[in-house]
């Protein structure tokens, strides 16, 4: 008896120790976890002390960093090296998980951490190609002695940090995740250029697109169906106002443009495709069964996108210039950016940083400011490969068979075996996903094509940060651009000798028009990029007459303009809307400029609303739609959070949509691919009774806009009716919209749900669901550079910290705070509450 | 009484020392295995010591800044109220040490009683 006693109790205390001790698939480890002297207890906003002085291996000169009261920190160094290595260091202790959890993801090794669970997304961040082009990137900026000593000192100011962590001081989501940070490389600066170009730069309609016309094709009654792409996808879509002013005269000579044939155009997009015979035969290359092409709910709209602009002295109070940027990036906790000063000799700049890279991104200095909008040209298309046989050993190529190389792809997996996955790659690219492959849920990949994408090359963007940092006036903003290749972006900027510019910047690939709108074929040497556009050849401006200079995403340039960029830009709203405002702007002051950031006028709603009211001839019956009607009726045309307005507009603007495009699409297709809005807007104003509204399924009747307008509206409404119960409080556009700040590894209690906020994604204060503005800035150059700012987030990573989401409430209801720029560390500031003195070894 | 301070002064000082968790079985396993008079009162001392360390320990945490983190691991596991993560903790240390401490005196037992 007494043997069993003990083994059985023995046994128990065993299973309760192991229970204790590890993870059980998502559950975490609770001995550890809960451990009050090294677990999450530990995490607590004591922590938040800053120690006044700190040794911090590699520093070669004292180092002193001033914090301000939004813990926001002032870094003075006497050269880059320590300037860089203190930045490293300081970006680890407020943000070290996020930066290595980001690293994870874009290296295709989250499955290390979370177990299979996490399989699916590492194979498809394996053969998107983001580890190999971060090794790509990582050569570029090792060949550039003045990147790699920054990025070196930035990786030695990281790695002195986690040094010093115990398990008791490492961030809580290790401790719930149950696993330790590793040492920090270059690679992993490197992994998160990439991640930036993913997000901004991959994304595609390609494969949709294809799917769509070579059905019409191949179905046959689709009268003028080759047009059809063009016209509901048009290269130049109505109502949009261009990034850089019409009518801009061109400073350069272009490059001859290609077309597809081989022979070269003669500029002003008339190289090109030409003619539907063309296209026709363009798609027959497609070896594969259209039907491969599986379009399930990928992400649809462009739903990031961004605001800048720059109003020269002539329009201001203060007669110096204005720089404003609101970036719109995905909402997370911790937030995307970190604010931080940088001073050193030769340098002094103030702005926001990625926490898992060195300098600052987007900001000012004492004499320029600058910031950023997506370009959303297309430097991503996919090639249709004929293997030679299933080893897909040999590919088809001008002709001739050539040799696929293979990677190898180990993805360790916690609690598993290692998966080795063998991608195929040809001259172009990785092949994301084999013929027989199921889709990803990531992103719409033809099956069996090659991926051509522009970040894959080698590039070093790092070095326009740097040089932009340091940047004194025009001449040294335009030298910076230069090596900006991908993602390419709208680089506002202005100086405080009066100068306002804004360069549509990246490396583009010299293409027909139209060239990568649908799958090409990779057998045929005529598909491939001919070139670059020279890199004085993108569009740009400089103090244009109207004083002032914007972009919002959408298309950068007029028809003037000779080379083709891509087609798929943000539409017109918030572009529109800048422009209007600010061309009847005169003596403008910051406090005008922070306003205007958090503009909420819906120019759509404005131009299409009273219209489609007026066609609804039959008042409506039900209670809930009286009062949806008079409610429209009433609306001044603001995404306010407190109305109704808003919620009713976006179902209606739906559904109406739903109707006019939905039966257009050809058999098989799961959904069509919606036009742009302002596509829509067009046939609202200008062809309402366009074909586009008949209803396909209606025999003989034809509708126009005024049949399917009525019904719309009344289908909208009594979807609202169903969806959120009868008309009233729940129906109002902030709790209806849902913005939140999600963990980034979606831990729940980690974000902020529910923060009500006005905005929507088609204007200014584009605060939508999940995306909204990430860093809204606002900066009066002058003799006394004066700058504004805030981001959804806080300085601090660490979820038990007062400083992890500090900012959301003031950011939600659109209050910047004034940014604490200083001029030397002992400068006296009321703003300032610490002061941490760095050395080397002691 | 002795043996309870002496438990709960072990734990404290190996715990401060190292971030090892298991100290809360270790000890009171070693004291069940040595000292303890009987079964029962090897799973009260572990259970008591440890619960009344992870106890205290979290609870002086808690009020000094730890209160938002604990919040945060409430909401993690579903747990409605903040103090709750402090019975948790108390609760997982209790029970890991009382079930150690027996097992400790039940090996002793089993080695030991043959003899007679």
């Amino acid at each position: 008896m007494r043997w069993v006693r003990a083994i059985v109790s023995l046994v128990l205390a065993a299973a309760i120790f192991w229970g204790l001790d590890n993870r059980h698939g998502t559950f975490p480890a609770l001995g550890k976890l809960l451990n009050p002297f090294a677990g999450f207890w530990q995490n607590g906003s004591r922590s938040d002390a800053v120690p006044e002085k700190l040794a911090v291996p590699g520093l070669r000169d004292e180092v002193r960093v001033v914090w301000d009261a939004r813990r926001v920190p002032h870094i003075f160094a006497q050269n880059d090296h320590d300037l860089y290595l203190a930045q490293g260091y300081v970006a680890a202790s407020l943000r070290l998980w996020q930066m290595e959890f980001g690293c994870l993801y874009t290296a295709g090794r989250v499955s290390e951490v979370v177990g299979p669970a996490g399989l699916r997304q590492d194979i498809f961040t394996r053969r998107f190609g983001l580890p190999w082009a971060a090794e790509n990137a990582v050569r570029a900026f090792r060949d550039d002695p003045e990147m790699g000593e920054v990025v070196d000192a930035f990786t030695a100011g990281v790695n002195a940090y986690i040094r010093t962590l115990g398990r008791k001081g490492l961030p809580v989501e290790y401790k719930i995740l149950d696993y330790r940070p590793e040492p920090w490389t270059d690679y992993k600066c490197a992994l998160l250029l990439k991640a930036m170009a993913y997000s901004l730069a991959s994304y595609n309609q390609d494969a949709a697109l294809t799917q769509m016309m070579k059905m019409m094709k191949d179905q046959g009654g689709w009268p003028g169906w080759e047009d059809f792409g063009d016209r509901l996808f048009p290269f130049m879509p109505p109502l949009v106002d261009p990034v850089i002013p019409p009518g801009t005269p061109l400073d350069f000579t272009p490059l001859p443009i290609p077309s597809r044939g081989g022979a070269e155009g003669d500029g002003r997009n008339k190289g090109g495709a030409s003619g539907p015979a063309a296209f026709s035969r363009s798609l027959d290359h497609s070896s594969s069964d259209a039907g491969g092409f599986e379009s399930p709910g990928y992400r649809t709209g462009p739903g990031l996108g961004s605001n800048n602009w720059a109003v020269s002295g002539k329009l201001t109070r203060n007669g110096f210039p204005i720089l404003c940027n609101d970036m719109h990036l995905e909402l997370s906790l911790p937030a995307v950016w970190y604010e931080i000063q940088l001073s050193a000799p030769g340098v002094n700049v103030h702005g926001v940083a990625f926490p898992a890279a060195p300098l600052v991104v987007a900001g000012y200095n004492e004499d320029v400011a600058w910031g950023f909008t997506n370009g959303t040209d297309d430097v991503l298309d996919w090639y249709d490969i004929t293997f030679k046989d299933d080893s897909r050993a040999e590919y088809l190529y001008g002709g001739e068979w050539r040799k696929a190389t293979v990677r190898e792809e180990k993805i360790k997996v916690r609690g598993g075996a290692t998966v080795v996955d063998k991608v195929v790659y040809t001259h172009y690219g990785p092949v994301v996903r084999l013929k027989d492959e199921p889709p990803f849920s990531n992103m719409n990949v033809p099956p069996g094509a090659a991926l051509r994408w522009l970040a894959h090359d080698a590039s070093n963007e790092l070095s326009t940060l740097y040089a932009l940092n340091r940047a004194r006036n025009y001449a040294d903003y335009v030298e910076a651009l230069k090596t900006w290749d991908c993602p390419a972006q709208n680089i506002v900027f202005a100086d405080r000798e009066g100068t306002i510019a804004i360069w549509h910047d990246g490396k583009f690939p010299l293409r027909w028009k139209g060239q990568g709108r649908y799958v090409l074929d990779g057998s045929d040497p005529a598909d491939e990029w001919r070139g670059w556009v020279p890199r004085g050849h993108v569009p740009h401006v400089k103090d244009p007459d109207r004083g002032f200079v914007s972009s919002a995403n959408q298309m950068p340039t007029d028809a003037g303009y000779p080379y083709y960029l891509g087609w798929d830009y943000a539409p017109y709203e918030r572009g529109a809307r800048i422009n209007e405002i600010l061309r009847s702007a005169r003596d403008i002051a910051p406090a005008d400029m922070v306003r205007m950031q958090a503009d909420v006028l819906d120019i759509r709603a404005r131009a299409v609303l009273p219209g489609l009211l007026d066609l609804i001839k039959e008042k409506p019956a039900t209670e809930a739609g009286k009062k949806s009607f008079e409610e429209l009726r009433a609306w001044n045309f603001e995404a306010r959070a407190a109305l109704i307005a808003p919620t009713i507009f976006r179902e209606f603007w739906n559904e109406l949509n739903r109707r006019t495009w939905e039966d257009e699409k050809p058999r098989g297709v799961e959904r069509m691919t919606r036009p742009a809005s302002q596509v829509m807007v067009d046939q609202i104003l200008n062809h309402p009774e366009s074909e586009f509204f008949d209803d396909a399924d209606t025999d003989g009747a034809v509708e126009i806009l005024a049949d399917i307008a009525e019904q719309a509206f009344l289908t909208a409404v009594a979807s609202l009716e169903k969806r959120l119960g009868p008309f009233g409080e729940t129906w109002r556009w902030g709790k209806v919209k849902g913005t939140q700040l999600r963990h980034i590894a979606r831990i729940p209690g980690f974000g902020r749900e529910k923060v009500e906020a006005d905005g929507a994604g088609q204007v200014i204060d584009a605060i939508d669901a999940v995306w909204a503005p990430s860093w809204r800035m606002v900066v009066e150059l002058g003799p006394e550079v004066k700058a504004w700012g805030n981001y959804p987030g806080g300085q601090s990573g660490h979820p038990g910290s007062k400083f992890y989401d500090d900012f959301v409430n003031d950011w939600a209801a659109g209050k910047p705070y004034e940014l604490v720029f200083l001029r030397s560390a002992d400068e006296p500031n009321p703003a300032v509450v610490a002061r941490t003195v760095m050395r080397g070894e002691k | 009484m002795t043996a309870v301070l002496m438990c709960l002064l072990a734990m404290l000082g190996l715990q401060l020392l190292t971030p090892y968790w298991w100290w809360v079985m270790i000890v009171p396993f070693a004291y069940g295995a040595a000292a303890a008079r009987s079964g029962w009162k090897a799973l009260g001392t572990g259970f008591f010591t440890a619960g009344l360390l992870w106890l205290g320990s979290s609870l002086f945490l808690y009020l000094t800044g730890s209160g938002l983190i604990a919040a945060r691991m409430a909401r993690m596991f579903g747990l409605g109220r903040s103090w709750l993560m402090i019975v948790a903790t108390a609760l997982v240390a209790a029970v890991a040490a009382g079930i150690s401490g027996y097992a400790g005196y039940a090996v002793r037992a089993f080695f030991k009683k043959p003899a007679k």
